[in-house]
């Protein structure tokens, strides 16, 4: 099993349903995202940009690219972020010591640092309110989601492993209103990914890094900058 | 439990839930593990389907999982019979639970403090009989003191809320209220629907765009303001639809159409009749479909220009009985003559006469000329020439002409357009749709799968008979005086001359909202805003789930419940289906479903009132719903054949009012008319026929108005007029100099209207800016840099916000992203700025939310200027 993800851009209308309901499932703190929606060009979001006397309004969604050779992987001296079985690049929030090389190392910018306790800075949205799935995953011993993070460790996508690990889509994928966004195994060849990556010219953020990303954005009509 | 259910994986599981739906198919089943998922100690999780509905044209299907009487997670449903349209909802939906715990949730009812000032939250927390006993002991001496009629209530969007919704209307009619309709409140109420089709609105369900080949857009963000229909385009264009939209300025729909055209602000009519003179030169419209289904073969007297009556011409026999809402007027036909036309039959002799003119005798003996109207509509279109139409609107001439051509050509029919709600809220948004109408119904596309005429704006629509809950009829001597109709328009203006709506003798003295935000939302809401200061309203009783700032400026704040908490039935128009809202928890804290609350109102203000309220579930709320909704099932007719409460509770059920001639199930709008050459127009809900029937007295589609107005105003037929020329600068002709800048305000992706406007999750995706968007070229010439703080005014209000410089802007416009909350734009609000203009025209008639005066909120001019920041 090698999981992976396809974004399909001319699907992707911007709307940001992916990016909210991550950050709901995963109980992601305010200020915290883990997938991020962005108009490429554009400071704000879905305001036009002049690309050569052309307008346009191209979006691009980025969360962890899940790749093949992480760096981030490399530079953890704890081994916290490892990968598991499925290709998955996880942390594991027991192991982490928040040294936070993963983060200088990751050249998506994607995962971030719980600088603050997590439960407090949510305690702000209501009253005893919580949100995201409720219990822990472990694999292993590895402690790879819980609902509030400790202070002090990394955290990013993790597939919504809650979910993959049962067989069902990630959040992104179940809520993407768009239908623009694919869940699945890159070592069956018959699966939808593995077809649509061949279907459609296809291509992955930031290649001269190595990185080797399972993330795969199809496009005819979108560029990337 | 039972062990093979225990040995459920939690896909399985999941999957069982969703096709339950509700939770008691699941009680007692727990959430078995995999070994290595440490589950928290606490109870089981079950799924919930619900339907999530604000103000959008969504009732997306969602599921919540839930436990411990906590909702912890939101999906989209995704449970629709057609997969390929299957709406998923949008992020809104995705962090609704922010709404339903978040701080400004309303848990109690409140009473305001005695002596504390307007505009301040100044509320003490009071038990739920403290709180109605006194309600319902104002509203009694208000009714006393200034009668009945002076008590207004609004109901937003009744579309998302049969039931609920619709025991304010049945308490309304129980006391004589009056009613503010929401949908022409709201400027929604698209005016060129009822004068020219007769109805409120009309519009394909979103899976239908599927089946059109060619579809103009006129001024519908459609990717920003109907998320989960957008993927419908996109899909249709990947089969090969082409899509052209029209838009000043460059947004996420210019983005993804095949052709985008700025036009210049509210020029859309001299683009449409541009389009109009080349269908009508090169004769590429269907003459059968003309004659057969409009009133545009019929005679148009010059002297009066109004139709010429049958009763009128010397010696034309009336073959048929007329009913008192319609008119039987006169064709004329080379082998038969004059023919009186019949308005109950859509049958016209083949050779009836479209152009030249004629000599009529009268009955008094006098001869006038006439000319059919499709011959004045080709004189009237003749100065909209390409190159008059590119000066105009700025359009280009040679676009202006393919275009026309492109979207009459065999190949590309059916052909759709969408007309959108920012679009018509205009002061002549009316005339602009009467001429874009013209398109589809001059190419014959009216009645066919895929083809026609759409305008999209909320979720408003009665969708099938509801007089059986609405409607109280006479009870142990008991008689419903029935409610009054009063438009907000009058009560944010005051009266008119000309209104031929209701006005209460004392104006409106109490207010009593349900689901809405008007101290932010509607025009002139700082002039709402003194009335209340000044005690004019003396009372106003506010009814919703969170603390606003309407709330800010209410006297009793009654907590209801969201859309997770009630059972509740809903229909909407871009996803005709009947689905059910289910409780996914109980009411938070003391809140009460809405059905609950206006019962206990009734029996306060009437002892007699209580029996219409389903007494014997006074403490079960939900079994009263259900009784409810069976009755409401049992009298739909054939919209709800056969469909019982128990299959919503599975899911979503399509209306049964499908069309004989669609495959997939598909309504097709004016179907009946134009296969079954039923009389124009079909029954808009709840309105009797007779009452919407009037506005269309031939029975056919009416390019021709002849009301008095119409023939003051000069439009008798479509044509383009100038923006604020008969409102802004007729008010105040330095208008021209002092405020050169066009107010308009947009929706965002980050909320639905004012809902969301207070969520975190979009608060923080905005930077908790409120943005004034800006043509870079206007911002540079204002020395105003992208992010500076910035006043935007004129001489009604102000708002505060922070420039984003934005390309795709149109020089001379400032963009108000809407529905944010006073709190967050310096404590005014943007609709303080917005003036409601009343159009004469708009007061012919009165049907509430079908004729009505309404909003054109982009109808404003405002000059902006950098200010310290607040």
């Amino acid at each position: 099993m090698r999981y992976g993800m396809v974004i399909d851009l001319d699907r992707c209308i911007g709307c940001q349903t992916c990016m909210v309901s991550c950050h709901m499932h995963n109980s992601q703190p305010p200020g915290t995202w883990w997938n991020r929606v962005f108009t490429q060009g554009a400071p704000t979001h879905q305001t036009a940009v002049d690309r050569k006397g052309e307008l346009r309004m191209d979006y691009l969604p980025v969360s962890c690219q899940m790749c093949d050779n992480p760096s981030c992987q490399k530079v953890c001296p704890t081994g916290a972020t490892y990968t598991n079985s499925h290709g998955v690049v996880l942390v594991d929030y027991d192991r982490c010591i928040g040294c936070r090389y993963c983060i200088v190392a990751c050249p998506y910018n994607v995962r971030q640092f719980n600088w603050k306790d997590p439960k407090k800075l949510k305690s702000i949205l209501g009253d005893g309110y919580e949100y995201g799935y409720p219990d822990d995953v472990v694999e292993g011993r590895r402690l790879i989601y819980t609902r509030h993070r400790p202070t002090g460790v990394v955290e990013k996508c993790t597939f919504c492993v809650q979910y993959t690990q049962e067989g069902e889509d990630p959040a992104c994928v179940q809520s993407c209103t768009g239908r623009a966004r694919f869940f699945g195994d890159f070592d069956n060849p018959d699966s939808k990914v593995s077809k649509l990556i061949q279907e459609k010219p296809m291509y992955r953020l930031l290649e001269a890094q190595n990185t080797q990303p399972k993330v795969y954005y199809v496009s005819v009509k979108k560029t990337a900058v | 439990m039972k062990s093979d259910e225990k040995s459920l994986s939690r896909r399985t599981f999941l999957k069982a839930c969703g096709a339950a739906g509700v939770a008691a198919a699941v009680g007692g089943v727990s959430l078995s593990a995999p070994a290595d998922k440490a589950v928290a100690a606490s109870g089981p999780m079950k799924s919930v389907r619900t339907v999530c509905a604000p103000n959008c044209t969504g009732c997306c299907g969602m599921k919540a999982q839930v436990r411990d009487n906590a909702i912890q997670t939101i999906l989209p449903a995704a449970d629709y019979p057609e997969t390929e349209h299957n709406p998923r909802g949008c992020a809104k939906g995705a962090s609704m639970t922010n709404l339903i715990y978040g701080p400004d949730r309303l848990k109690n009812p409140m009473l305001r403090v005695a002596g504390s000032k307007m505009g301040q939250f100044k509320f003490e927390e009071v038990s739920w009989k403290d709180a109605l006993d006194h309600a319902a002991g104002e509203l009694r001496r208000i009714m006393d003191t200034y009668g009945p009629d002076s008590v207004g209530y609004f109901v937003q969007v009744a579309g998302t809320g049969y039931v609920h919704k619709g025991a304010l209307v049945r308490l309304a009619n129980l006391n004589g209220w009056s009613v503010q309709g929401g949908y022409d409140m709201n400027g929604d109420l698209p005016m060129h629907a009822p004068m020219t089709f007769g109805v409120q609105s009309e519009e394909l369900e979103s899976y239908q765009w599927l089946d059109s080949k060619y579809i103009m857009i006129f001024g519908s963000n459609v990717y920003s303001t109907r998320t989960p229909d957008a993927p419908m385009l996109k899909l249709a264009q990947e089969k090969g639809t082409k899509v052209i939209y029209f838009d000043p300025n460059f947004c996420a729909t210019s983005a993804e159409a095949d052709e985008w055209y700025p036009i210049k602000l509210s020029s859309d009519a001299a683009v449409a009749l541009g389009m109009v003179k080349v269908l009508l030169d090169e004769k590429r419209y269907n003459e059968d479909y003309i004659k057969t289904f409009t009133d545009l073969p019929i005679l148009v007297r010059k002297d009066t220009q109004t139709r010429l009556k049958a009763s009128d011409v010397d010696g034309l026999k009336i073959p048929f009985d007329v009913p008192e809402y319609r008119e039987a007027y006169v064709v004329y036909s080379p082998s038969q003559g004059f023919i009186a036309v019949n308005p109950e039959s859509l049958h016209l002799p083949d050779d009836i006469l479209l152009e030249g003119s004629c000599s009529v005798r009268l009955t008094d003996g006098s001869w006038i000329d006439a000319k059919p109207a499709f011959q004045l509509l080709k004189e009237s279109v003749e100065k909209y020439n390409p190159d008059k139409v590119e000066e105009l609107s700025g359009m280009p001439a040679n676009d202006l002409t393919r275009l026309a051509r492109e979207l009459s050509a065999p190949e590309n029919q059916p052909f759709h357009l969408i007309y959108g709600a920012s679009n018509y809220q205009w002061y002549h948004g009316d005339l602009k749709g009467r001429a874009l109408a013209l398109l589809p119904v001059l190419t014959g596309n009216l009645g066919y799968q895929g083809g026609g005429f759409s305008t999209l704006a909320g979720q408003y629509k009665v969708r099938l008979p509801l007089a059986s809950w609405w409607v109280p009829q006479e009870m142990d001597g008991f008689k419903p005086p029935g409610q009054k109709s009063c438009p907000f328009a009058y009560i944010a203006n005051g009266p008119t001359e000309t209104m031929t709506a209701p006005y209460p003798k004392k104006g409106i003295k109490a207010w009593i909202m349900l689901c809405g935000n008007p101290f932010d939302q509607h025009n002139l809401n700082n002039k709402l805003r003194e009335k209340v200061e000044k005690n004019e309203i003396e009372l106003v009783i506010n009814l919703d789930f969170q603390k606003t700032t309407s709330s800010n400026y209410s006297h009793v704040l009654l907590p209801g419940v969201s859309w997770y908490e009630k059972t509740e039935l809903t229909a909407t128009p871009l996803h005709p289906y009947l689905q059910l809202m289910q409780p996914a928890i109980d009411p938070i804290g003391e809140c009460k479903p809405e059905l609950w609350i206006f019962r206990e109102l009734a029996k306060r203000l009437d002892r007699r009132q209580e029996k219409y309220f389903y007494p014997e579930y006074a403490e079960e709320p939900e079994k009263a719903v259900a009784e409810i909704i069976k009755l409401i099932l049992k009298n739909g007719g054939a919209i709800t054949e056969g469909i019982t409460l128990e299959q919503l509770r599975e899911g979503p059920v399509k209306m049964k009012n499908t069309s004989k001639n669609s495959v997939d199930g598909k309504k097709i709008p004016f179907y009946e008319q134009i296969h079954e050459r039923k009389p124009f127009p079909p029954q808009s809900f709840p309105e009797p026929i007779a009452r919407t029937a009037q506005f269309l007295k031939s029975g056919r589609i009416q390019f021709y108005r002849d009301e008095r107005p119409f023939i003051q105003l000069n439009e008798q037929l479509p044509i383009h007029k100038e923006p604020f020329e008969d409102t802004e600068y007729k008010i105040k002709p330095a208008a021209r100099r002092e405020f050169p800048y066009a107010y308009i305000t947009t929706n965002s992706i980050h909320r639905i209207h004012s809902t969301h406007s207070n969520n975190l999750v979009f608060r923080e995706l905005q930077d908790d800016r409120a943005k004034v968007k800006m043509n870079p070229q206007d911002a540079k010439e204002k020395r105003i840099k992208d992010g500076d703080y910035v006043k935007v005014f004129n001489d009604r209000g102000e708002v505060y916000g922070d420039v984003v410089l934005d390309p795709g802007i149109q020089a001379g416009s400032i963009i108000f992203e809407q529905g944010w909350w006073s709190r967050y734009t310096g404590g005014s609000s943007y609709n303080s700025l917005i003036y409601p203009f009343i159009n004469p025209t708009h007061e012919v008639y009165h049907v509430p939310q079908m004729w009505s005066p309404n909003t054109s909120w982009n109808e404003c001019l405002c000059d902006v200027r950098k200010v310290a920041r607040k």
